[in-house]
Order: structure tokens, then C-alpha cells, then sequence
């Protein structure tokens, strides 16, 4: 079983790989193929849908701002269940595509220890036993397939209703539902900023795809010396030998 | 009712059997609530099925269907037993003092004296009280021999018995004879073992209910009053009309009747059913009761000395006997139908009366015609193969019908009987019926009357015109009279006269106006007469006050004397709208038009003592005022107004002993002067008093093929009743789809018990099957109905609602059997009045 | 709805701030009462309500009962519920509840709502929805301890009984109360009514012997404006369900007016974090990072 959806997945990333398009110049690394990519687009696109028609009827302060977004109350209501729906189908794909660098390592275990010297930006580069995803990437990761399921399974219970799960169990997904989507809309914070201005140079691996050497050695050096086979460290200290001695290499 | 749909809140106890009110007549139902509420009032329900009047009853019993005489019967013996009578209502205001004939004899075994076993008649002539006077404390004798009557001339028949002048009476109800006695030993057997054994009430429960009922007499107290209410699950039997008597008798034994709260009350079943019976919608009686003329009423003298009652009272009192007056109500009945053509020369045109040679009852009309002897058939307003009893039987007589006139609203079994299931395309083609449908108005579209049970007229508007051809049953009626009027006048025929001189005179004849109608059943004056003791005089043309001024001389017109005074010079009564109720009695006389004489409490002169005070100061209906030598009240007083206690003038005047009748002499009843328990036709046990005469004497059996009547033997060994809903009209809302969505589909009310022992489960079709034709619905599978111990064997009761048949929604849309209830009902009726036996018959219930 | 003078609103689901006009009338608290004791099942209330409201007939089929179907829909507001109830004494009692809206004084609909509008409660005490404000949440099926608001798939939103708000806004009582043809219902004001259920409740107990005879106005739901007198008022499921002690959800009034907008704050507090982060920390860049003004190269 595993290894057929395991096949699927190959084979979906290779149909993208071959619409799809990514273009590595000399000094970059590819980060995230075309199936990656869109994969997340789709999520990121279906969480703001579900997340903004949520806040339509998640607070009574919202409803007035929200609702007509959607096109009323009424369409917005019987949209958010799809746009979840929606955001689980494509996040479970993307779950698929990266259960396996998302499994958690001893270096993870390290990186949360050392969590405070990273947020704080005392430690420069990261351990060079981070691979391609940080102990930090892969928290959320799994916040968001917990989260995921939660919501699968509340939504539906709210979806078809009191009559057919009895009002108590309804009551209960419903503060559960909202749980979930505040620990989300909380990570989604923290994830935005990390990839925008929080790590500049981010950005790019979720547009193009590929990313400088120069970031891949900073903030994931395990992968770094994966894709390349050089010692991040030195590379660094290579990089910084000829910066300092002129522009001229 | 003797009282009224209102007059249900005075009551302090409430005997509800043969009836369903909170089902069938819910809105009047909210007076016995009233009573509940403001009064404390019990409620005691006796029913083959937890219905739901029984829902809200303080007590219900489950009774078998049909063992109702048993059950009233035994009520009667514990009122005796336990003194819990009014002795004094009793002694004055009822027969229980008269003397009976000797020779009289009781139904020891299942036979009053007289009964002629070939015939099946009864020669009553012993069922008459004793020629002579007051015997209080005199030795017992023998009835003197009768006097030989004269030699009669050949060819003239005997002149039938009449009541003595003078009746002989015991005021200590002492003498053997009297009816108190006889009474008590008629009931003497009714005991609460019996009863338990016929009806299946365990005797705890029977006494439980007797010591409730009976409580309101405790200690000889007069003020508190019962009621009794019933309906057709009374009259629906092989003695239905014995029923009734025995809840009157009961009635008078503890001084109920004529008193507010009090009275034997018929719920109507229709709207208007009273009005149908009070003008005429019977066979045997003309409007306002008169009896119809027989072919031995050669002229109006020999009619109105049949019809008319003598005096007949004991010597000392008074007695009113109003029907004395009948000569005078038949002569306005003759010059309102014949006008001009009715002179005193012609006896008022009474040889144009039709004469009735023998039973025109429903059931014979249907028998008739299957046997080929009715041709045709025009049904107004009524279902008749619905309507059963039978209803196979009326289906296949209808396909011997040469013609068969429907005016209806709906398409129904009757107009389309050949669409019954069974009836195969070959078939058809085989009927040769012409049917003609008549698009008639419903009830909305119509204005006009309806009398309910409490006996109002009250007039109602047209709430919406009739629909495309929809005509109205008077424009319908009056253009085929008028046809067939033109046709005796070209063609002429074998007695025109009738049709001829009928008067018609209405302003738009082919479609006369209900309000000319109503003036002219109203009555008026054709010359102008005075009163010369109030010295007031009606001129001619004018509209009668009420039925006193009517008169045998030809100078009034009165279409129905009961009604005289429902729409006079003052103005229609039937249409006034007053809410005002001085008393708080609920008499409301300015509503509408209450008959006789606007009067809402019959026989209200018993709601006093002796002495003309209420028995009850605080429910005053009538009372005798010295002051003005007069009875007066809140109510009109049901008595010769002048007439003072002193002159012990009887209550119940339209007797011509001026007094109720525990016993009922002559004719009156064709089965028997007291009511005797009998089994129905179909029956699981032998009668238990009298093994060897099960069934009413009387009754008889119909000929026919279709005429079956089942036994336990044949394997038919459950008991089945019919009833009607709430939720739907007779055979009319499965029309409706409102009503349809109450309740959709038929069904068949089957205790659990039974249905484990059949291993059914509720929805699961079941076929109930008679000796007469098979019924199929889904079972309700109910703990309502218990199982049963009759006479020591288990016995199970079923129930099956009537409403359904093979025309309306249900059936359209193939959701039914198409099976009608009524084909399984016996074709039997009750001798007194032809009332077929719709309610506990035997079948036999299987998984279908 | 809100545009009638006799109906003051007093609260409105979902709505933000304070309710418009609220307090500013002086408004009696009106109630339907129901005496189970004297209904005859007639039903006529049931035909009053589908006639008054023209709502369409929809199909029933035979469930080996009288009632006219299991449960109110949403086209059929108000049900007779029949109930076969076998007592102590092996004898069975026939029990009849007309089932409809209660109209508690703390709606459990309304409070379950996250649409500005849908629900109203009326300051006389009417809980109404209204359908143009509803998105068909369903939520407030769910908050209702009585299981009485119906979805409606075609039109995607909820309804129930209004109480007759329609008539009750022109002064009449409502449909039901109309037909009623034996007086078990009555309408009046809730003190009144009140009275009178407990009046009847005490001639039952003390003139009809049913000792276990009461009011039901369930206080946990803050009391209803519609009461019923029950023959035994200690055991109120038995009449098709009516629950002994009716409940809302705590998630729909904590949850809702203090944990949702507190929570959400926290939420929040994710985009101070990040923000904060920034102008303190700062960002991390890719090393080596170049020379930074005034360092000297090397």
C-alpha cells in the first residue's frame, strides 16, 4: 500500500517536473521541484480561503467583514467546508511528498535545544547536522498534520450537523475546530515571517525553487554537503576568505 | 341530546361510552374539559380502545364491543343495591310507581311475554301498566280480566292495545307489580361477576367505577348531577336503540335528566345529522317526528287517532301530553306542502302523503336493490358503498341498478363503484348502470342551516362561491323536481296530484332561497288569528311566533312545528349572534335558535323538586315563581307555564304519563320494555344469562347470498370494531391533502399481545378477514387495547378506522390495499332503528 | 422583524455591541402554555400552523403511531408527540405533548449562532429566526436543547416556530392557541400563565389525585415562554424526550464571548512575535554576511 502511494507521488512530481519548470543558475541549489511548489501554493491558497470564510463565522466581530468577501453569509457558509476540504486534500499530498525529510532526527532534537541561540540570531549558522528541514520547520509540519486531522474530522462532524452526531459532539468539534485553526493562524505568523523577512533569501525557494549556496550552507548545511559533497563550514569560511580580500576573486 | 354541547360544564361526572368525543367531536369535547377544570368534574371512559377521551379520563375500562347493556345493566343493579338514587325524582318524575299487568314477564331466559317465535314478533299486549288507581299499601291482585271487545267487523284488524286512562300506582313501590321491582329484578342478575364475565372488566374495576359514578347520589344528596355521553358506538348495534335505554333509565334512577349537567347526550356525527332527523330524514317519520301514515290509514281521522296519544296518567296527577296537539302539527305540515290544495274537504290532502307498507330502512333499500326490486338510487351528500354495512354487498346491488344519480364533490366509491378491486375490465363492460355524477357545492359554499347536537339552528354565510358547474344541492333538487313536475303535467301518469299540488312557491323557484325555505318550515299564519287569552292577534302572512299557535283548522302553515319560532316576525332566530349568558349556565339564548321553543335543557321542569325549587340553587335552569303563578328561569321552562306544583303535573311531557319511562309500554320498543343484554349476531360466547337466546329475539337475518354471519367455529375468533379519526372527515378528506399528511395511510389497531402471537411488528401489512369479505392495512401494533378475559377465555380485540377506500390520495397513489372497511361489517340492524351493527363483529387477523 | 412596534428586540445573535433600542420600551413577557392533562392530540394546532404559515404539505408514511411524523421538520413546526406510557400498575397512559419551540429565556440557537441577525429575542420574550441573516451554520441545532430548529437543504437555512411573532406583533395570539379547540393551550403573559399551569398543577395533585403534577419551565435554560403542565412533572422525558434538565453547551457562551476573542488576542500575538522579532533580533541572512558599514574589510 504504502509503496502505491509512494508511486503516486512519484510519478505526480515527475508529470510536474515535466510541465513545470525550474531554472538552477551556477552558485544555486534546487530547493523545491514544481510539485512541491504548487502543492504548497494550493495549500497556502486554500488555508487563507478556509481561514478567512472561518473568520466570517468564527467571530461575531468578523461577520460583518468576512462574510461579504464571499459573497454573504449564506455562500460563505456553505463554501468554508470545500475550502477545507480543499486545503486538507492538498496538504495531505504535500504531507505525502515530505513525510520523508520531515522525519524527526536526533539533530532535531539537538536544534530544539539550541532553539533559543537560533531565535535569538546568536548562533549565525545553524548546526551542521540540520538537514533539509530544521527541527523548527518540522514541528509545524506535524502541528499542521495534527491540526489537519482535527479538522477533517470536527469539520465533517459540524458539516453534516447535530441531527446525525447529536449536539453535544458538535459542541465539542466546534471548540476543537477553533483550537486548531488558532494554533494554525498563530504558526502561519512565524511561518511567513521566516520566509519572507525573517530569512531573506527564503522566499525564492517557494517561487523559482532554487536557492543560493550561500543560504543552503547558513541555515541547512547537512543538505547543503548532501547536494554538494563540500563542507558547509568551509565553504562559508571560503566565501567570507573572498569577500574580504576584494572583490576580485 | 336532551341537554346541550355547553351544558356539558355544569356537570359534576362524566359517563363517556359508545362515543369518542375528544376524537370525533373535538371542539365540543372542550366543554367536558370545562367541567374538569371548573368543576372538579370525574371522568369516567368505558371503550373497546384506549381512545383518546379515554387519554384524558380520570378511569377508563376496557369493555368488549357490543356488551354495553351488561355493563349499564349491572351500573343500575349497584344503584339500587347501594341506595345511591334520587328517591323523590324517582317516585314523582318516573314511572317506578305504576303497576304493570299481570302476565307481564320477564327475560329470565331471554324472552319478554309475548314473543312469537315464527314471526319473531312480540305481542305486547302484557307490556302495559294496570287500569286503576292508588294501590299504595293495598293488597296485591290479579289484572282484571279484559273486558271482550265488541265483535269486529270481517276484515278489520284488532284495534291496537292502548295505555289505560287511569294507571294504577304504589307510591311505597312495594307491590310486586310496580316497575321499581320489576326493574330491580330485571337487574337482580346484571351482578358484578356477570359483568365481569360478559364484558371482560375485571369486577375491582367495575365496582371502582360504579362507586365513582354512583358517588354523586351518596347519601341521597340531590345537588350534584352526572351525564352520560354517547354516540354511534351505542347506536351501532343489533340493540343499539336498548343501549340508550338503559343509560336513560340509569339516568332517571339517579335524577339526572332535565337537569343542567345532566341528561343522555347523542354526540351527532355530522353537522347537520340532527337536522336531517328532525326533518324527516328517516323513512318512517314525517317533519317534527310525526309518524308516517301506514296503508291502514284510510283518512286523516284514522291516522291522527293512531298517531295521537290519549290521557293516560294516574288519576291524581296532572299530565300535559303535548302530542295531543299532533292534529294540529299535521294539518300546518299538510297546508305547508299541499297549500291551496289541502282543504278540509280533502282531509288537507293527506292521500297525498305517501303510505310506508314495510321497511324502507337503509339496509333494506340496499337489500332491496341487490335483489332487483330498487332500480335506481339518488345519493345526495352520503358514500353509499362506503357507508356498508357490507360493502360488497352494495356494490354488486349497485351493478344491478338500472340508473344511479351521484351529486357529491368528489369522484367516491359510489360514482365510480365499478372501479372496486375485483372487478375485471370484462366485467365492466358487463354493468349496465347509468351513472350520472352532479357536481354539488361543499359546506363553505352553501348557506343555510345546521342543527347540532344541542339541537341549535344556527344559519351560516356562504364563505366562498361553488366552483365552475359546482351547483347547490337546492338548485340541483328543486330543476329535477320541477322536470319531473312538467313531465306529469304533459304526460300526465298514474297519481299525479302529489307532484302536482306540491306548493312551490318560491321567488326563484329553480333555485329557491334557503331563507324562504327556512320562513316556510317556520311557518305562518293563513288567516288571522287570535290568542283570546292574551288577547294578541297574528294577521295572515305573517310569520309565526312558535308552535302553540298552530292549528288544526287549516288557518297555519308550519313546513316543521318543532322548528316553529326559528324564524319569525322579529326576525330570523336562527341568525342571531347574542353571547350574553345572564345565568352562567351557558344557556346563551340569544344565540342562534334552539328547538323545541328555544328551550336548551329538556324536560327542565325536573331540574326542580316537587315543589318547584332547583335541586341545585346554584344551577337555577327554572323554577316556579308563587308571585306570579308561573314558571319562570333562565331557561325556557319545558312545561305549561301556568301549571302549579301542586297540581303534580309530570315532567316529561311529551309523555302522555307526564313522566319518564323506566319502563316502556306497547309499541314504543319492538325488543322489549326494559332492556334486556344480548349478544351481537357475531359473537365469541353464547349469552351467558341465557344460553339458549343469544341474540336479540327480534332481529333478523337477511337472505341473500351476500348475507353471511360468521362463528368462533369457522375459525373468526377476534373481535373487531370500526371507528373514525380525528384527523380525517368519513370518506371525504382522503381528498385533502392536509389531511392526508396527518395521517396517511390505513391502518388496523392490534393489541402486542396478539401481534407476538402472529409475529408481527407495527407497519407490517395484516389481512383481517370476516365471514363476509377480507380487509388489508397495516397493523398499529398497540398496548392501547389489552387482551381480554370473556367469561374466563382470552380474547383479543382489534379496531380498524373507516376512512379509507378506492378513490383518494393514498389510494391513487397505490399506497393502499384499496380494501373498504365496511365490507367486513354484517348486514344486521338494531329492529328499533335500523341501525346496521357496525361495531363488534368476529373476524379472523393474519399476516398479509 | 425589529420594525414592529410591539416587538422590541432584546438580543441578537451574533451581533457585535450593543442591541439597538433595547430597554427602551416597557415589554411583558409573553408565554404559551400547554396542559398536557387536556389535550386531545386533535392535532388542529398542527393544521393552524402549517395553514397560518402556508407552508407546503410534505409526505408522511405510517410509523405504527398517531403521531403525524417522528420529528418537526422544517416545514412543520409543531407536532403532537403521542406517547404510550405503561405506569407502575401495569395500566397504560396515553401521552400527548405538542412539540415546538420552547422560547427559552436563554436561547440556545442564539447563543450557538455566528450569524449578526439571524436569531432575535424578542424583549416579550419570542426567539425568532431570521431567515435572511441565517447561513445555514446549523449551529444553532446543536445549541437548542430541544431539537427544534430544521435545515432546510433547498433553501440552505434554518427555521422553527416563531411563536406567531407575526401575530403576536399585531396582537393576536398565535395560530396554534387560535385552533386549539379544547382550551389546553392558552396564551398570555408569563406571569399569568405561570399562575395559572401551578393553579392547575395543584387541582391535579389535590382534586385528581396525580400527585406527581407540575409545572414545566426548566430554569436551567433561564425558564421557557412555553410551559407545560405535566401529569408527572418529575419525569418529563417520557413525553417524547422533553428534557429534565435542558442544557446549552458551554463552548456556545464562554467559548464564544470570552475564550474565542481572548484566544484569538494570543493568536495574534504570533504577528507581535515575528514583528518584535525583527526589530530586536533582526533577520537572519545567509553567511557570510557582507562587511558591514565602517568594518574594516578583512
Amino acid at each position: 500500500m504504502a509503496s502505491a502511494v509512494e508511486r503516486f507521488d512519484d510519478k505526480a512530481s515527475e508529470t510536474f517536473e515535466s510541465v513545470g519548470r525550474t531554472t538552477v543558475y551556477r552558485g544555486e541549489l534546487l530547493r523545491h521541484p514544481v510539485y512541491s511548489r504548487a502543492l504548497h501554493w494550493m495549500v497556502a491558497l486554500f488555508f487563507f480561503l478556509a481561514l478567512f470564510s472561518g473568520f466570517g463565522i468564527y467571530l461575531p466581530w468578523l461577520f460583518r467583514w468576512f462574510t461579504p468577501i464571499f459573497g454573504g453569509g449564506q455562500l460563505l457558509r456553505a463554501m468554508h467546508p470545500w475550502f477545507g476540504l480543499g486545503f486538507v486534500v492538498f496538504f495531505g499530498l504535500q504531507a505525502l511528498n515530505w513525510l520523508q525529510p520531515m522525519i524527526w532526527t536526533p539533530a532535531d532534537s539537538n536544534w530544539m535545544r539550541n532553539m533559543k541561540k537560533i531565535v535569538s540570531s546568536e548562533e549565525k549558522m545553524e548546526a551542521p547536522d540540520t538537514g533539509f528541514f530544521n527541527a523548527g520547520q518540522k514541528v509545524q509540519f506535524w502541528e499542521i498534520v495534527g491540526g489537519c486531522t482535527a479538522y477533517l474530522i470536527t469539520g465533517i462532524i459540524l458539516w453534516v450537523g447535530a441531527p446525525t452526531f447529536g449536539r453535544i459532539l458538535v459542541a465539542i468539534s466546534y471548540v476543537i475546530h477553533d483550537i486548531s485553526a488558532l494554533i494554525m493562524l498563530g504558526g502561519i505568523f512565524i511561518h511567513i515571517y521566516e520566509s519572507t523577512f525573517g530569512q531573506p533569501g527564503t522566499f525564492q525557494s517557494m517561487t523559482r525553487g532554487a536557492v543560493s549556496e550561500a543560504w543552503a550552507w547558513t541555515f541547512h548545511p547537512a543538505w547543503y554537503k548532501q547536494m554538494t559533497g563540500r563542507d558547509p563550514v568551509q565553504a562559508c569560511e571560503e566565501a567570507r576568505r573572498q569577500m574580504t580580500t576584494g572583490n576580485k576573486p | 341530546m336532551t341537554n346541550g354541547w355547553i351544558d356539558i360544564k355544569n356537570t359534576d361526572m362524566m359517563l363517556i361510552m359508545g362515543g369518542n368525543p375528544a376524537e370525533n367531536h373535538p371542539c365540543g369535547f372542550k366543554w367536558a374539559i370545562e367541567a374538569k377544570i371548573h368543576r372538579n368534574a370525574k371522568t369516567i371512559v368505558v371503550d373497546p380502545r384506549l381512545t383518546r377521551t379515554a387519554a384524558n379520563a380520570d378511569m377508563y375500562l376496557q369493555i368488549r364491543a357490543g356488551a354495553d347493556i351488561a355493563f349499564l345493566g349491572g351500573l343500575i343493579r349497584y344503584a339500587i343495591e347501594n341506595n345511591r338514587i334520587a328517591k323523590d325524582y324517582l317516585l314523582n318524575y318516573t314511572n317506578a310507581a305504576f303497576i304493570i299487568k299481570d302476565g307481564f314477564k320477564l327475560p329470565e331466559d331471554g324472552l319478554y311475554s309475548g314473543f312469537d317465535a315464527e314471526k319473531k314478533v312480540y305481542d305486547k299486549k302484557t307490556w302495559n301498566y294496570e287500569e286503576g288507581g292508588d294501590l299504595t299499601g293495598k293488597p296485591v291482585a290479579a289484572t282484571p280480566p279484559e273486558k271482550t271487545p265488541p265483535p269486529l267487523k270481517a276484515g278489520t284488524p284488532p284495534p291496537a292495545p292502548v295505555l289505560p286512562q287511569k294507571i294504577a300506582f304504589d307510591l311505597s313501590l312495594q307491590h310486586p307489580r310496580c316497575v321499581y321491582q320489576l326493574l330491580k329484578k330485571q337487574y337482580e342478575r346484571y351482578t358484578p361477576e356477570m359483568v365481569e364475565r360478559i364484558t371482560g372488566i375485571p369486577k375491582e374495576q367495575f365496582l371502582k367505577a360504579a362507586d365513582l359514578f354512583t358517588s354523586i347520589r351518596k347519601d341521597g344528596d340531590m345537588k350534584k348531577v352526572a351525564t352520560i355521553i354517547y354516540a354511534v358506538g351505542w347506536t351501532q348495534h343489533s340493540f343499539g336503540t336498548q343501549i340508550i335505554r338503559t343509560a336513560a333509565m340509569l339516568q332517571l334512577l339517579m335524577g339526572n335528566v332535565g337537569r343542567a349537567g345532566g341528561g343522555v347526550n347523542a354526540l351527532r356525527g355530522h353537522s347537520n345529522i340532527q337536522g336531517a332527523t328532525d326533518m324527516a330524514g328517516i323513512f318512517d317519520i314525517l317533519p317534527g317526528y310525526l309518524k308516517m301514515p301506514t296503508p291502514t290509514d284510510v283518512d286523516l281521522a284514522t291516522y291522527l287517532k293512531r298517531i295521537t296519544p290519549g290521557q293516560a296518567k294516574p288519576d291524581p296527577w296532572d299530565s300535559f301530553n303535548y302530542w295531543s296537539n299532533t292534529p294540529k302539527f299535521t294539518v300546518s305540515l299538510l297546508k305547508a306542502m299541499y297549500g291551496p290544495a289541502a282543504t278540509k274537504e280533502n282531509d288537507w290532502a293527506f292521500n297525498h302523503l305517501p303510505k310506508i307498507d314495510r321497511n324502507y330502512s337503509w339496509v333494506n333499500l340496499w337489500n332491496d336493490m341487490y335483489e332487483g326490486k330498487v332500480k335506481g338510487i339518488f345519493a345526495f351528500g352520503m358514500n353509499g358503498v362506503m357507508i356498508g354495512p357490507d360493502s360488497q354487498k352494495n356494490i354488486d346491488a349497485l351493478k344491478k341498478a338500472d340508473w344511479l344519480v351521484v351529486c357529491e364533490i368528489y369522484p367516491d366509491e359510489t360514482s365510480e363503484f365499478w372501479r372496486a378491486p375485483g372487478i375485471t375490465a370484462d366485467e365492466v363492460k358487463k354493468i349496465n348502470t347509468t351513472v350520472y355524477r352532479l357536481p354539488g357545492a361543499g359546506f363553505a359554499e352553501k348557506d343555510g342551516t345546521f342543527v347540532n347536537s344541542a339541537r341549535w339552528l344556527q344559519w351560516k354565510n356562504v364563505a366562498v362561491p361553488p366552483p365552475g358547474q359546482a351547483r347547490l344541492d337546492q338548485e340541483i333538487l328543486a330543476t329535477i323536481f320541477l322536470k319531473v313536475r312538467e313531465l306529469y303535467q304533459k304526460e300526465g301518469g298514474k297519481f299525479p296530484d302529489p307532484i302536482l299540488h306540491a306548493t312551490f312557491s318560491y321567488t326563484n323557484p329553480y333555485n329557491p332561497s334557503l331563507a324562504e325555505v327556512a320562513k316556510e318550515i317556520n311557518g305562518k299564519a293563513l288567516a288571522d288569528i287570535t290568542d283570546p287569552k292574551t288577547n294578541t292577534t297574528i294577521k295572515a302572512g305573517q310569520q309565526l311566533p312558535g308552535f302553540a299557535w298552530l292549528k288544526d283548522d287549516g288557518t297555519t302553515l308550519a313546513g316543521n312545528w318543532l322548528y316553529c319560532g326559528s324564524w319569525t316576525e322579529a326576525g330570523a332566530m336562527i341568525q342571531r349572534r347574542g353571547t350574553e349568558d345572564p345565568s352562567g349556565l351557558g344557556i346563551y339564548p340569544n344565540w342562534g335558535w334552539s328547538w323545541p321553543a328555544n328551550r336548551r335543557v329538556l324536560y327542565n321542569r325536573a331540574s326542580c323538586d316537587l315543589n318547584g325549587k332547583p335541586w341545585d340553587p346554584s344551577r337555577r335552569q327554572v323554577w316556579w315563581d308563587e308571585a306570579k303563578q308561573s314558571w319562570v328561569g333562565n331557561d325556557v321552562p319545558d312545561f305549561k307555564v301556568d301549571s302549579s306544583p301542586k297540581d303534580h303535573m309530570g315532567p316529561f311531557i311529551m309523555n302522555p304519563e307526564g313522566v319518564g319511562r323506566l319502563f316502556v309500554p306497547l309499541g314504543a320498543m319492538a325488543d322489549g320494555p326494559f332492556p334486556e343484554y344480548y349478544e351481537p349476531i357475531e359473537s365469541p360466547i353464547p349469552n351467558l344469562l341465557h344460553p339458549n337466546q343469544s341474540n336479540n329475539p327480534v332481529v333478523k337475518r337477511y337472505k341473500t347470498d351476500m348475507d353471511k354471519y360468521g362463528t368462533v367455529e369457522q375459525g373468526f375468533n377476534v373481535i373487531c370494531t370500526t371507528y373514525r379519526l380525528t384527523e380525517h372527515y368519513h370518506y371525504w378528506t382522503k381528498n385533502n391533502p392536509m389531511n392526508v399528511q396527518l395521517v396517511p395511510e390505513p391502518f388496523i389497531e392490534v393489541p402486542t399481545e396478539l401481534a407476538n402471537q402472529m409475529g408481527i411488528r407495527g407497519g407490517e401489512k395484516v389481512k383481517v378477514t370476516s365471514a363476509r369479505s377480507h380487509y388489508i392495512a397495516k397493523a398499529m401494533v398497540t398496548r392501547r387495547i389489552r387482551p381480554m378475559k370473556i367469561d374466563g377465555k382470552e380474547m383479543f380485540q382489534i379496531g380498524i378506522p373507516i376512512h379509507w377506500g378506492f378513490r383518494g390520495i393514498a389510494e391513487d397513489e397505490g399506497k393502499t390495499a384499496k380494501t373498504l372497511a365496511n365490507e367486513l361489517t354484517p348486514t344486521v340492524i338494531d329492529p328499533n332503528a335500523f341501525t346496521p351493527e357496525f361495531k363488534g363483529f368476529l373476524v379472523k387477523i393474519e399476516k398479509a | 422583524m425589529a420594525d414592529r412596534k410591539a416587538l422590541q428586540v432584546e438580543m441578537i445573535s451574533a451581533h457585535p455591541g450593543p442591541v439597538p433600542g433595547h430597554g427602551v420600551q416597557r415589554n411583558l413577557e409573553v408565554c404559551k402554555l400547554v396542559d398536557t392533562t387536556t389535550c386531545i392530540g386533535c392535532k388542529a394546532c398542527e393544521v393552524a400552523c402549517v395553514e397560518w404559515n402556508d407552508m407546503p404539505f410534505s409526505p408522511t408514511t405510517f410509523d405504527n403511531t398517531y403521531q403525524t411524523m417522528p420529528e418537526t421538520r422544517w416545514n412543520f413546526w409543531n407536532l403532537i408527540k403521542f406517547n404510550e406510557h405503561q405506569k407502575e400498575d401495569g395500566t397504560i397512559q396515553w401521552l400527548m405533548r405538542k412539540d415546538q419551540c420552547m422560547h427559552c429565556a436563554d436561547p440556545g440557537c442564539l447563543a450557538a449562532c455566528p450569524a449578526d441577525g439571524a436569531i432575535v429575542k424578542y424583549a416579550n420574550g419570542i426567539v425568532d429566526f431570521n431567515q435572511e441573516n441565517c447561513i445555514g451554520c446549523e449551529f444553532c441545532i446543536s445549541g437548542c436543547p430541544f431539537n427544534i430548529p430544521r435545515f432546510n437543504p433547498e433553501t440552505k437555512r434554518v427555521y422553527k416556530c416563531t411563536l406567531c411573532s407575526d401575530r403576536v406583533g399585531e396582537g393576536l395570539e398565535p395560530a396554534c392557541i387560535k385552533a386549539c379547540p379544547t382550551g389546553c393551550l392558552k396564551f398570555g403573559t408569563k406571569d399569568d400563565m405561570k399562575f395559572i399551569a401551578e393553579e392547575r398543577a395543584k387541582q391535579l395533585r389535590e382534586n385528581f389525585g396525580i400527585e406527581k403534577a407540575g409545572v414545566y419551565d426548566p430554569q436551567s435554560v433561564g425558564g421557557t415562554h412555553v410551559i407545560y403542565v405535566l401529569h408527572d412533572a418529575t419525569d418529563p422525558e417520557r413525553y417524547g424526550g422533553l428534557p429534565k434538565n435542558p442544557e446549552i453547551p458551554w463552548s456556545y457562551t464562554v467559548w464564544k464571548w470570552l475564550f474565542k476573542p481572548v484566544l484569538g488576542t494570543f493568536a495574534l500575538f504570533g504577528l507581535l512575535g515575528v514583528c518584535l522579532h525583527y526589530v530586536t533580533a533582526g533577520p537572519r541572512r545567509t553567511q557570510p554576511e557582507p562587511p558591514r558599514k565602517g568594518e574594516r574589510n578583512g
